[in-house]
């Protein structure tokens, strides 16, 4: 027994250089991260090695900027705005294909996807065309960038109310409409609580996405109001101010703040693959 | 449509819940690219960005013509593939570490790092990323000052090594995330089994692990093929401008140009070679799962 249960603990173990290659990995993806916010934080004039010291000096620069804090809120209010219609539309179509058997339906489910595995620069291109030619007014507007940024998070949302809807019996439904609930007191007295994890996962996600969207937003962005991705792109071109750093620490908060929100609502491994279903 | 209704059943809403959403995609999603398509065959006509309804190829035709454009072209799809391969080799070793992690505390922890670092805006990724690799970054500051390199600076950063190393940190959570489930999801009593007949923990891992994980592997080089291959804003920062891609020549074309059809055209080439690349992967992932898909 006591060789067994070596055995098992040995194979649990992950050999050498694979931890090595894995920690090579962690540090790529975090080291940046942490550089932005040294940056942020450093007292200097920039980030330097051996760093200087630490101040606010940037983070004070950053909340009296006048390119970097409009950014900021506008990129804020963007997502709510994004995140608002996403869940609403997202949600409504989760449920239909989770309540509905036709034939083509995996299609139909693949369809909502797309927008995910669509180049970000070409659904720009295409809506900014559309936006032209159209008449309707959107060309580099808010609503107009609002509709692609609901585009690219809406799929998000799909998948995690409908892994929400997994294994969901909709007899119990039934029950409460034959008890006389109508349809209304029904979701939200039997359906929507089961869904609400995913509904507000779903909702974070979007939040996030439409907050750090750049590719989307380059044709589509209003001349006279930036989000932050593209007002820290055009100076990030020219030079490295640590007050982009100091916007970055806050943009850092919120991703790590909703992070730990659908941590705590959910399955994170059910998260990693809602993206490719 | 009373069939249909009927056929949906009793939570009879269904399709009503739909129409929203199926509205919504078919104006800005499908109609926008339906426009992209058909002006990508159009005359060109500078500043015009309206179908005019005047097919020719001749979009195309300039396309292949140009080796400023074909040589884009492959460059794009070189540069996802090599990016996909290392991204494979220093992900696939973390979602095994996360994967056989079983401390739930640690393996949240790892998985919300991952999260996060995917979730981050990438421009503020590239601008650590730019600090860390510049000339006088970090980096080469680092080994200024232990003495390895003299004031030749190790050229980390706009060049073709910084577009790598850039689109390899864009692309590689989403790479961990797709293998993580699949790792996890094999059966621990295959490896113990094969353990227990006497193979090395390397022949475990290489007979036994990783080509159970084909599924994960496949989708994660999918995924991570199309989107470094669609990237916009690290080819252009990472590389100064020195590694032209497609996006980099779409944007070009339309913004600056103002030649919206040849622009579409090269838009309309993005989408086929992500396409084909999609085609290759469903077969690929046929074959792996011997047939059953």
């Amino acid at each position: 027994m006591a060789l067994a249960d070596k055995s098992i603990r040995r194979e649990a173990a992950v050999p050498f250089v694979l931890k090595l290659l894995a920690i090579m990995a962690l540090i790529l993806l975090l080291a940046p991260v942490v550089v932005v916010i040294l940056a942020g934080l450093n007292s200097g004039d920039h980030l330097t090695f051996p760093p200087k010291g630490l101040s606010l000096r940037w983070v004070i620069a950053f909340f009296q900027s006048d390119a970097f804090l409009p950014a900021y809120l506008f990129s804020l209010v963007l997502a709510v705005v994004t995140m608002i219609i996403s869940t609403i539309l997202g949600t409504s179509i989760a449920l239909f294909l989770a309540r509905t058997e036709f034939r083509g339906k995996q299609m139909v489910r693949a369809f909502f996807m797309a927008p995910l595995m669509l180049p970000g620069i070409v659904l720009g291109l295409a809506l900014y065309l559309f936006y032209l030619s159209s008449g309707l007014g959107l060309v580099r507007t808010m609503p107009g960038l609002v509709i692609g940024h609901v585009l690219v998070t809406c799929p998000y949302v799909i998948g995690t109310v409908n892994a929400a809807l997994v294994g969901f019996d909709t007899t119990l439904e039934e029950a409460a409409r034959s008890l006389g609930a109508k349809p209304l007191k029904t979701f939200r007295a039997i359906t929507l609580p089961v869904i609400s994890p995913g509904i507000i996962a779903g909702s974070v996600f979007s939040f996030i996405v439409s907050f750090g969207q750049f590719d989307v937003s380059l044709f589509l962005t209003p001349p006279d109001s930036n989000p932050l991705p593209i007002a820290l792109y055009s100076s990030l071109r020219y030079t490295f101010e640590p007050t982009a750093a100091a916007a970055g620490i806050f943009a850092i908060f919120l991703v790590v703040v909703s992070m730990l929100i659908t941590a705590k609502l959910t399955n994170l491994r059910q998260l990693a693959n809602v993206n490719f279903s | 449509m009373s069939a249909f209704l009927q056929r949906i059943g009793k939570p009879g809403r269904g399709a009503l819940l739909a129409a929203p959403g199926v509205f919504f995609f078919a104006i800005f999603f499908v109609v926008p690219l339906v426009s992209l398509f058909l002006l990508s065959l159009d005359k060109p006509s500078i500043g015009n960005a309206s179908v005019q309804w005047m097919f020719d190829f001749r979009n195309f035709e300039r396309f292949f013509g140009r080796a400023l454009y074909y040589e884009a072209a492959i460059r794009s799809a070189g540069l996802a593939a090599l990016v996909s391969a290392i991204t494979l080799v220093l992900g696939y070793p973390l979602a095994f570490l996360i994967a056989k992690t079983t401390n739930v505390r640690r393996n949240t922890t790892l998985m919300i790092l991952v999260l996060c670092a995917m979730q981050l805006d990438m421009v503020i990724r590239l601008f650590g990323l730019m600090v860390l690799m510049g000339d006088v970054g970090i980096i080469n500051e680092f080994l200024r000052w232990i003495g390895i390199i003299g004031d030749e600076p190790l050229p980390l950063m706009y060049n073709f090594t910084g577009v790598v190393v850039g689109l390899v940190q864009f692309s590689l959570p989403f790479m961990v995330l797709s293998l993580v489930g699949v790792i996890q999801g094999i059966n621990p009593s295959l490896e113990e089994a094969a353990r227990s007949l006497g193979a090395r923990r390397w022949q475990t891992f290489w007979k036994i692990t990783v080509p159970m994980s084909m599924p994960g592997i496949l989708a994660g080089l999918l995924l991570v093929f199309a989107i470094s291959f669609s990237s916009y804003v690290v080819p252009t920062l990472m590389g100064g401008w020195k590694v032209v891609v497609l996006p980099i020549h779409i944007f070009q074309q339309v913004a600056e140009l103002g030649k919206w059809q040849f622009g579409a055209a090269i838009a309309v080439v993005m989408f086929a070679i992500s396409f084909l690349v999609m085609l290759i992967y469903q077969r690929a992932a046929a074959q792996a799962s011997g047939g059953r898909i």
